[in-house]
């Protein structure tokens, strides 16, 4: 019988409808996959007859292609069915997200942005799991043994540090811009050059985009305005960054900027780029007095808060706290200062550089440790630009169901998941790698942007991140007491990152890559962990994830956080969290958790300069809790489910997601269950009765 | 020498806090027992029924504070009222032989003994509570209440042979604004009066528990007229007040 006989008409991926015609089946066959034209064109054939057969009137190019596949599978070809997949989504899916928000990412507003955002990051993640990884690191991660983060931008890196030098060096000159803009001669134009480029690199990482030292590099533009004109443009800069919600998928650009009241060390005796890009004769130590006028005044506007008050979400200010910072004139009131702010909005971030060691943050928590090459691009600064190119996480609780109470297999499977990892991160550091060859003509063509005599991604500096979900759980599961309960369990927990961080050495020395240990966000990586685990590991891993089971509100502990929800002494915590920051590398954070209590600024100066001096903590931050109102725009002080001020129930609640402030309303459920449980140190801020009468 | 802990029944313990001593961190320890019977007090099973609850020894407290050392070197005493026990000042030395720094929250009820501690350098700083206009003490702390004595130690403290602090906590329906004033006019003098929102939680008269605290702005009006009131002249202690738009007591 002949083709045309068959009288149908397909309806295409490209949007026409055409005559049925088999040889298009084949043809594809041939070109997708291995296998030879006969065995193709039998396949053809045979497809063919069953379309005819249905009696089907309606045909589309993905029905066709998914009967091919039944027709591979059937004949055994099964890699050929891999490589003819057709990516894609259920119409039911599509029609929920684009009615409903994403819970994944509370970063992600609701909206059509978005949803294409979601949309292509379905594909991109599912083409990169069939196509990017082999079939046991997807395995692991469709399972949950391991997390692959941010699959869905599997053609980014991960998340980049750099500094303002760059652009006013080198103006604003992306690759197939519609113009170019040479370096700024003027303050506000320096700062629409930082917002545009970020919101540039905001399209080519996957997640934070972090600015070094940002009131320094400020500093010589600042020269002869005055103090309201100054604030101005800290507000300009703030309300810039926390209003970008209309670049990539509607997300707010997820930005941290760096700020130093001293001039670090390594910046003392650089020479200063001012306006036009020029040199300005005078070198960054000789700035001090300009660069501490803007942190102050950028932390004026963090204290004021947005339009109604309520904190800023992005950029996120992290101060760098050092042992010259004591030795600087001011930094005391800086620090009450910047102490109100954390007190009152909880912006601040508190980042611990001790000893000699000068460190660049750039992202939630990752911040690198500056070595001695590093410090020779502190001279010419607009060489500093650092990223990661993937995080991959380990279910540790899982790890510990799995070994039974044996130590040598529970280490042995830590190794095992840790090697997997690193497969992971190999694999798509060649998959970038080949993206990146391409190029100025390539889809990462402003990675490769050459204009200092290499790319702007310096790619054999970058770092591959390895973070850890839950070892307070599976200290638990193995040794029967978390992390908080005695010594013994600490010391355990502590023996697992030595181990780890030990494993990061050998990579490094074995594979020639550089591996560091970071603690994960993992803002929905710790709920997927703890579902995953339900589902696979009941009944032993019912008791021990965290949260409300009845409710799925469920999740496991951060990192190597303690138990949210335990009464500890803030001390304690920071004492006892900071234990294991010197073996993550990249970074870490202990929360504390405020709630409704609203310390004062002396206080918790008091605790930052005991925490520096006392622990080995890298870095704290303070969290409060806020109500905001949607009738009044005004906004108060803890959770509450009506307005203080004018009853309404119409109510948002805002605190700190992992490392970034957002509304509560758009957070997934593992967190919602955290949220419930963070113990809020009333204790210690705020209901001292209570505690008196409960003893 | 020892204190025996009957002689100073410690009720409750806070190792870290950070809100009880302004602007340091400082440990809290709770004493059993009061003279006073104030309705809005969210304190009640430590004043009315302070042998219920399990004393905490004092050696227990003495181990937290040295573990802590290098990080809280304050504590704050109150309760309950502290300077009904005998082993206040006992307790004090000891503390004060540790290197501690010391602050006394009290009614003002029993002048000899702040005076006493203060003269033998036991007290670094005095937190007083004005119930109200000390005319109608009786109204305020639900018991009848010698006067002359609570005069005597606002005068006492006012002479500021340590830092000090007076404090006042609005009710609404108990207090009227002009109370507030009232008391503000009496201490004019002083360095530094905290107003602070009543809390209705656990009250002693459970009735008040129904009562809703003064809105924000509402007692934001109240503090500014209150520092109108005030004597004070550096422009510094002026913003202290205004700016404490939520004490946490």
């Amino acid at each position: 019988m002949e083709t045309t006989d068959l009288n149908l008409f397909v309806r295409t991926s490209e949007e026409t409808i055409l005559d049925w015609d088999r040889s298009k089946i084949s043809d594809a066959l041939v070109r997708e996959t291995l296998i030879d034209s006969d065995t193709a064109n039998e396949v053809s054939r045979e497809v063919e007859k069953m379309i005819r057969k249905s009696g089907i009137k309606v045909v589309t190019a993905p029905l066709i292609r998914e009967l091919v596949n039944a027709k591979l599978i059937e004949k055994g070809l099964e890699s050929s069915r891999r490589m003819h997949t057709r990516l894609g989504m259920p119409i039911y899916d599509v029609d929920n997200l684009i009615l409903h928000p994403n819970k994944e990412n509370a970063n992600v507003p609701h909206g059509p942005e978005a949803t294409n955002l979601t949309l292509a990051e379905r594909i991109k993640k599912e083409y990169a799991l069939l196509s990017v990884f082999s079939q046991d690191v997807s395995d692991a991660h469709m399972n949950g043994d391991i997390h692959l983060h941010d699959l869905g931008f599997i053609d980014r890196p991960y998340c980049s540090g750099q500094s303002l030098e760059y652009i006013k060096k080198f103006g604003l000159n992306l690759p197939h811009s519609l113009s170019m803009a040479n370096p700024a001669k003027h303050p506000e134009v320096l700062l629409a050059h930082l917002i545009k480029f970020s919101a540039a690199l905001q399209s080519n990482f996957a997640g934070a985009i972090g600015w070094d030292a940002i009131n320094i590099f400020f500093a010589p533009y600042l020269e002869g305005m005055s103090d309201d004109e100054v604030k101005q443009l800290a507000q300009m800069l703030i309300f810039e960054f926390s209003q970008q919600a209309v670049a990539r998928g509607g997300q707010a650009i997820f930005s941290d900027i760096n700020i130093y009241w001293e001039i670090p060390k390594h910046f003392v005796d650089t020479p200063a780029i001012g306006p036009g890009g020029k040199f300005t004769g005078k070198t960054y130590g000789e700035y001090e007095k300009e660069a501490q006028r803007f942190a102050w005044k950028l932390f004026e506007i963090y204290k004021e808060g947005d339009g109604s008050g309520r904190p800023f979400f992005f950029p996120k200010p992290i101060v760098h706290i050092t042992e010259k910072f004591f030795h600087t004139p001011g930094h005391m009131d800086f620090l009450y200062h910047i102490s109100d702010v954390a007190s009152d909005k909880g912006n601040t971030y508190f980042v611990f550089d001790r000893g000699e060691t000068a460190k660049i943050s750039e992202c939630c928590r990752l911040s690198f440790k500056l070595e001695e090459s590093d410090l020779l691009d502190a001279k010419e600064p607009w060489r500093m630009r650092y990223c990661a190119l993937q995080n991959v996480s380990l279910n540790l609780p899982r790890i510990a169901y799995l070994a039974h109470g044996d130590d040598a297999k529970l280490f042995n499977l830590i190794s095992e998941r840790f090697e997997l990892a690193v497969k992971a991160h190999k694999e798509k550091r060649s998959f970038l790698e080949k993206l990146l060859s391409l190029g100025e003509d390539g889809p990462l063509s402003l990675l490769t942007m050459n204009r200092d005599g290499m790319p702007y991604l310096r790619f054999n500096l970058a770092s591959h991140l390895i973070g850890m979900v839950g070892l307070n759980e599976m200290v638990q599961i193995h040794t029967g007491e978390e992390l908080h309960d005695s010594r013994k369990a600490l010391k355990f927990g502590l023996r697992i990152i030595a181990h780890m961080n030990l494993l990061t050495d050998k990579i490094k020395r074995k594979e020639g890559i550089k591996v560091v240990l970071e603690q994960t966000p993992a803002e929905s990586t710790s709920y997927r962990f703890a579902r995953l685990d339900l589902r696979y590991f009941s009944p032993a891993s019912g008791s021990v994830v965290k949260g409300d089971i009845a409710s799925g509100e469920v999740y496991y502990t951060n990192s190597t956080h303690l138990n949210v929800k335990n009464h500890i002494n803030p001390i304690e915590r920071v004492t006892n969290e900071g234990i294991f920051h010197p073996l993550i590398e990249a970074g870490s954070i202990s929360h504390v958790w405020l709630g409704e209590a609203q310390p004062s600024k002396e206080a918790i100066a008091d605790f930052v300069i005991k925490t520096f001096k006392h622990t080995t903590n890298d870095q704290i931050a303070f969290s409060p809790e806020f109500t905001t109102c949607n009738k009044c725009n005004r906004t108060s002080r803890g959770l509450s489910d009506t307005c203080t001020y004018c009853g309404s129930g119409d109510v948002d609640g805002i605190t700190r997601i992992t490392g970034y402030f957002t509304k509560v309303s758009s957070w997934n459920k593992g967190k919602l269950g955290e949220l419930k449980d963070r113990y809020r140190n009333n204790e210690f801020f705020f209901e001292k009765q209570e505690k008196a009468v409960n003893e | 020498m020892l204190c025996k802990d009957y002689d100073f029944p410690i009720k409750g313990f806070i190792d870290t806090s950070f809100i009880d001593w302004k602007g340091q961190l400082s440990s809290v320890i709770f004493t059993g027992g009061c003279n006073f019977r104030c309705p809005y007090c969210h304190n009640s099973s430590i004043v009315l029924h302070p042998e219920r609850i399990e004393n905490v020894p004092f050696k227990h407290i003495a181990g937290h504070l040295r573990k802590y050392k290098h990080w809280v070197e304050r504590v704050v005493i109150t309760g309950g009222e502290p300077t009904l026990n005998k082993g206040l000042s006992s307790i004090a030395g000891q503390l004060k032989n540790e290197g501690i720094k010391i602050k006394l929250d009290t009614n003002g009820s029993s002048p000899s003994v702040v005076k006493g501690l203060v003269n033998d350098g036991l007290i670094d700083y005095i937190a007083m509570d004005m119930k109200g206009p000390i005319e109608q003490y009786k109204r305020w702390c639900g018991v009848g209440v010698d006067t002359k004595k609570i005069e005597e130690s606002i005068q006492f403290i006012l002479e500021g042979n340590v830092d000090y602090e007076f404090r006042m906590t609005v009710v609404p329906f108990l207090h009227r604004e002009e109370d507030v004033y009232a008391v503000a006019d009496y201490i004019r003098n002083a360095k530094k009066f905290f107003i602070q929102e009543f809390k209705p939680n656990n009250t002693l008269n459970p009735a008040f528990s129904h009562i809703k605290p003064f809105s924000p702005e509402k007692m934001q009006k109240i503090r500014q007229n209150a520092s109108n009131q005030l004597n004070i002249t550096s422009q510094d202690l002026q913003i202290k007040i205004l700016a404490c738009p939520e004490p946490v007591y």
